[in-house]
């Protein structure tokens, strides 16, 4: 009896499975039919700074809230905490798809979206527009980083920019000779390191392999690695397939990174400065390097929840982070450009800002910043339908097999 | 009289003991998990991540059609299946030792080794064997003399450490069941004229059958629902556990579908093992 | 081992079956079996007798081979088998509980020493079923353990150790579980197929009118050592030991004083029960004096027990105040005026005091 039923029950989902498998013919989801101008849902924006809640809780990337417990020299959540009176709870966030989740748990006040991240925020209406008269220190933000498509919608800003930098190429000296001056490093040279090789585990790393396809197979047409047709996401998708055999392991989370190239269980692959400078101060053998072709990026903006629960702490931080001092030292603890003008005179090196190309729009050219890809091409092509984040993340899903 | 009352005030009483764990069960068990397979014919905004209350079949068409997935699946079965049979194999002779062999105080630290690891948090143990497991670990050093190396992060790796971790729930019930079978059975067998694996084989094996698959339930489906020893160990290999892990970020109907899997799975697995008779000891 | 199991190639049969040589057996610092010196021969109902810890579920343990002795040898049918583990000696126990394998059907169960030896299915079968015949059990092949009764069980086990008809077979303590009609049945049924099978048996009971009703010869266990070997009668008749004497059968055993006054000797005496006649003191004034060799003495009796067929009297001696227990048989009109305090006058053959060592 008791047998039958259980064998029931096991046929029913089968058929159950089988039957969803059989039925329904098209009709995509929801978000396919995204075409023509953006609209952002109506969420109020602050209009007064009242006091501190006591706490802020924020979703950061790894390097963006240091609190001297990576390096007792790098902390400024501490001074912040005590000038305001805020309490910080950090959640350390390893893709961007990551932070959208934890945004739409409702949980956090503020998040250091990037370009991939904060039209998806606004447009779910998680995220607020942000009033830049409360925040004294916007006024030093580089100009050519104000009211920019991935952090404004009809010139309202939606966030603060905070930074910008590179995706960088990080290989152990001791093991990778010569040096790597190119992405095909991870393409085609990946089998002289086979199963030593590691990449970012997010679809968008998808637009780093149409990067490289961009310089090296003009015939494809990319004109930007995020606005990808069918056959040209099909082409990536190949490269990546063919780049699968040799990783080793994927990463997102940091200190996985850090441990796999310490270990030597990664030896060449993408990365972040930070990380490369976490990896170098465990004593390993690595450089990170800016290849030939360019690379993919981040332009980083810190958004304000549109049911933050401690809004007036949310905008002391982000005031903070950008006050030119502490982005000079997030600048350059993570490796990467300010985006206060300021902070170019606060950086123990004087020649960061340089170095970083912090106001040079032209080099920033050669930088791709992540964006999320969307049917309608980014790169003004009308004549095509272009590929979308969910056709981006199926072919992820396949890539990795 | 008085015993009809008695008799009521000892139904409520049940009543009072048994209605918060039914409930529970009813509400917060099954409950989730019906709301995890609705959730499955939603859809998501591809953009926002935002789940869509739109009712469709798409993602089980998805994971029928989608070759993808019908490769991790089988991948993850295996994983499941090996993991089972090694700790099968590893289980019985450690049990047999525990419960028949080793005497007090051997038998007291035994069981201490065994039941140790459950003590230590899956997080330290998964990752003390990516240390162990890297190029520079103590699996590659001990192997090294030997010219050999170690399985490196991997699938083999992932089923090295999976094992390992469900290895108790499979020692457990082998040892309770090795323990209950009467010694008598065992001279009656050599005495009958059975060596020591004709007694294995004829007499033990039987007398432990329900004992290793009930052990099999628990290693076949920690296996099946396994995210994170993949993720830490298993380089660059995807099961089931770690891409509905992934997918929860971007597109939750898709992931609750893709949950659908290992729970189809386990219930078949426990439907088959119900019809061996092994439930019946648990 | 196998074909040592086969009648037909199996040596000239030796005439000694079991042949044990200073067999010791120590379990830390305890002495189970001390010494043990004994030769069963071949076709013989011998028993082990002695009470619980006396060490004969040892000694049977170490024939069959699930220990392993201290010291000494084991062996069988003229072979040395002291270092054989027990799948190689051509010997099958009946155990205590009976050990039947609760996966396997009773023909499974019967036939298993034909499975481990390599014999066909078919012949197994049919063999298993004439096993099962022998206990009358032919209809329950196809039932689990778990479906007999008590009495059933014994006797598959029973099929199961013949079933491919060892040299010798060992029962432990086979009827403990079983009620006394059963075992009374049982008791008769084993000697008879003793007896058509001509297997040698070696049976360890703690129960003394078992041992003593079934056996050619028996052992009786001191101890861990062997008080005596001999036949029943002999061991009932002439004790070795005073334990011997006082554990098989009931006695009166004098020593000492009570010795010199009964005997006319010194040392340690047992007087049957039964070999004590009890004649009330009127009437044996009335028949005269005892015949010669007779050795008599006056007391009271002191409480009276009816046996069904017999009667259990307890006499205390005028002379010296010690009890003697009498057995007098209730044969047809031979009633005792009997009530306590008789004075009663009880005689005994001088040879019927048996000198047993203290």
């Amino acid at each position: 009896m008791r047998n039958t039923n259980v064998w029931k029950a096991a046929a029913a989902a089968t058929v159950l499975l089988l039957a969803v498998g059989c039925g329904s013919g098209g009709s995509g989801g929801g978000g396919d039919d995204r075409g023509g101008g953006f609209r952002a849902p109506d969420v109020p924006m602050k209009k007064t700074l009242g006091k501190g809640e006591g706490q802020v809780n924020i979703i950061a990337w790894a390097g963006y809230a240091e609190d001297g417990s990576n390096d007792p020299n790098t902390d400024w959540v501490h001074p912040f905490e005590k000038q305001t009176g805020c309490k910080v709870n950090t959640k350390v966030a390893g893709t961007s798809d990551e932070m959208v989740s934890l945004m739409k748990t409702g949980q956090y006040d503020t998040v250091s979206a990037s370009g991939d991240a904060t039209l998806r925020l606004i447009a779910s209406g998680d995220a607020a527009p942000v009033n830049t008269k409360l925040v004294p220190n916007y006024k030093d933000i580089f100009a050519g980083l104000k009211k920019q498509p991935f952090n404004s919608v009809d010139g309202q800003m939606y966030g603060i920019p905070h930074g910008r930098g590179a995706n960088l190429l990080m290989y152990r000296t001791d093991k990778v000779k010569p040096a790597p001056d190119s992405w095909r490093a991870v393409f085609e040279d990946a089998p002289k390191h086979a199963g030593k090789v590691t990449a970012y585990d997010s679809p968008i790393y998808i637009a780093d392999a149409a990067l490289y396809l961009m310089k090296t197979e003009p015939q494809l047409g990319i004109k930007n690695p995020y606005a990808l047709d069918q056959k040209q996401l099909d082409a990536a998708v190949a490269l990546l397939k063919k780049q699968h055999g040799n990783i080793g392991e994927y990463w997102s989370d940091y200190q996985k990174e850090v441990t796999a190239f310490k270990g030597g269980d990664s030896v060449i692959g993408t990365t972040w400065q930070v990380i490369a400078n976490l990896t170098k101060a465990e004593k390993a053998p690595v450089k990170a390097v800016l290849p030939k072709e360019g690379a993919t990026g981040w332009s980083d903006t810190w958004m304000v929840a549109a049911k933050a629960e401690h809004p007036n702490c949310a905008y002391k931080w982000l005031d903070w982070i950008v006050s030119p001092k502490v982005n000079a030292q997030v600048a350059e603890y993570f490796g990467e450009a300010p985006a206060n003008a300021e902070a170019c005179k606060e950086t123990a090196d004087p020649k960061h800002c340089a170095t970083y190309h912090a106001d040079d729009e032209s080099y920033y050219k050669r930088v791709h910043f992540w964006t999320t890809p969307v049917k309608q091409c980014l790169d003004g092509r009308t004549n095509v339908q272009c590929t979308d984040y969910a056709q981006w993340t199926r072919a992820w899903t396949e890539i990795k097999g | 009289m008085p015993a009809g009352t008695s008799r009521t005030g000892a139904r409520l009483r049940l009543a009072a003991l048994l209605t918060p764990p039914l409930l529970w069960l009813g509400l917060a068990y099954l409950g989730s998990l019906a709301v995890l397979l609705l959730s499955a014919f939603w859809t998501t905004d591809s953009f926002t991540s935002d789940v869509v209350h739109i009712w469709n079949t798409d993602n089980f068409r998805t994971l029928l059609t989608d070759p993808v997935y019908r490769t991790i699946t089988l991948r993850t079965l295996g994983v499941a299946v090996a993991v089972t049979l090694i700790d099968a194999l590893l289980a019985l002779p450690m049990a047999f030792f525990m419960a028949r062999v080793a005497s007090g105080r051997w038998r007291r630290a035994l069981f201490v080794a065994v039941l140790m690891p459950l003590w230590a948090g899956y997080l330290v143990k998964a990752y003390a064997w990516r240390v162990m497991l890297g190029e520079h670990g103590l699996v590659n050093a001990v192997l090294a003399p030997l010219g050999l190396t170690g399985p490196g992060y991997g699938l083999p790796a992932a089923v090295l450490v999976l094992a390992y971790l469900w290895l108790p729930y499979m020692i457990l019930p082998v040892f309770a069941a090795l323990e209950r079978l009467p010694t008598p059975h065992l001279e009656a067998s050599a005495d009958l004229g059975a060596g020591a694996w004709r007694t294995l084989r004829l007499v033990v094996l039987p007398a432990v059958r329900p004992a290793l698959l009930a052990g099999s339930v628990f290693t076949f489906s920690l296996s099946l629902g396994d995210y994170l020893t993949v993720q830490i160990v298993g380089g660059r290999t995807q099961l089931l556990g770690n891409v509905i892990a992934s997918q929860v970020t971007l597109d939750l109907p898709l992931a609750a579908a893709l949950s659908a899997v290992p729970v189809v799975l386990v219930v078949c697995y426990l439907a088959a093992v119900r019809r061996a008779g092994a439930l019946d000891s648990l | 081992m196998a074909e040592d199991k086969t009648p037909g190639t199996r040596p000239a049969p030796p005439a000694t079956a079991v042949r044990l040589t200073a067999l010791t057996k120590d379990f830390g610092t305890v002495r189970a079996v001390d010494h043990a010196e004994l030769a069963i021969q071949e076709g013989e109902f011998f028993s082990l007798l002695g009470p619980s810890g006396s060490g004969k579920s040892t000694l049977l343990r170490l024939i069959a081979g699930f220990e392993r002795p201290t010291s000494g040898r084991v062996e069988l049918a003229g072979r040395d088998v002291t270092a054989l583990p027990p799948h190689r000696r051509d010997v099958h126990t009946v155990f205590q509980d009976y050990a039947l394998f609760p996966h396997m059907t009773v023909e499974q169960n019967v036939g298993y020493a034909l499975r481990v030896a390599g014999v066909r299915k078919d012949e197994r079968r049919a063999r298993a079923r004439e096993a099962l015949a022998t206990v009358r059990l032919e209809d329950y092949g196809a039932r689990r353990p778990a479906q007999l009764s008590g009495g059933q069980r014994q006797r598959v086990a029973l099929a199961r150790a013949l079933v491919d008809r060892p040299g010798l077979l060992l029962l432990d303590e086979p009827l403990g579980a079983l009620d006394l009609k059963l075992r009374q049945e049982m008791q008769t049924e084993l000697k008879q197929i003793q007896r058509t099978t001509g297997i040698t048996f070696l049976l360890v009971t703690h129960d003394q009118e078992e041992a003593l009703t079934m056996s050619d010869r028996l052992a009786v266990l001191d101890g861990g050592r062997i008080a005596q070997t001999g036949p029943p009668q002999e061991i009932y008749d002439r004790p070795a030991t005073a334990f011997v004497a006082g554990f098989v059968g009931v006695t009166n055993l004098v020593r000492g004083a009570a010795a010199q006054r009964l005997t006319g000797r010194p040392g340690t005496y047992s007087i049957r029960p039964e070999r004590i006649r009890i004649t009330p003191l009127d009437e044996w004034d009335r028949a005269g004096t005892g015949s010669p060799g007779e050795r008599s003495v006056t007391g009271r009796i002191t409480d009276i027990a009816h046996a069904g067929p017999h009667t259990r009297f307890r006499v205390r001696l005028d002379e010296g105040g010690d009890r003697l227990t009498v057995l007098r048989l209730n044969t047809s009109g031979s009633a005792l005026p009997a009530r306590a305090d008789t004075p009663v006058r009880l005689a005994w053959d001088a040879d019927d005091a048996y000198p047993v060592p203290s």
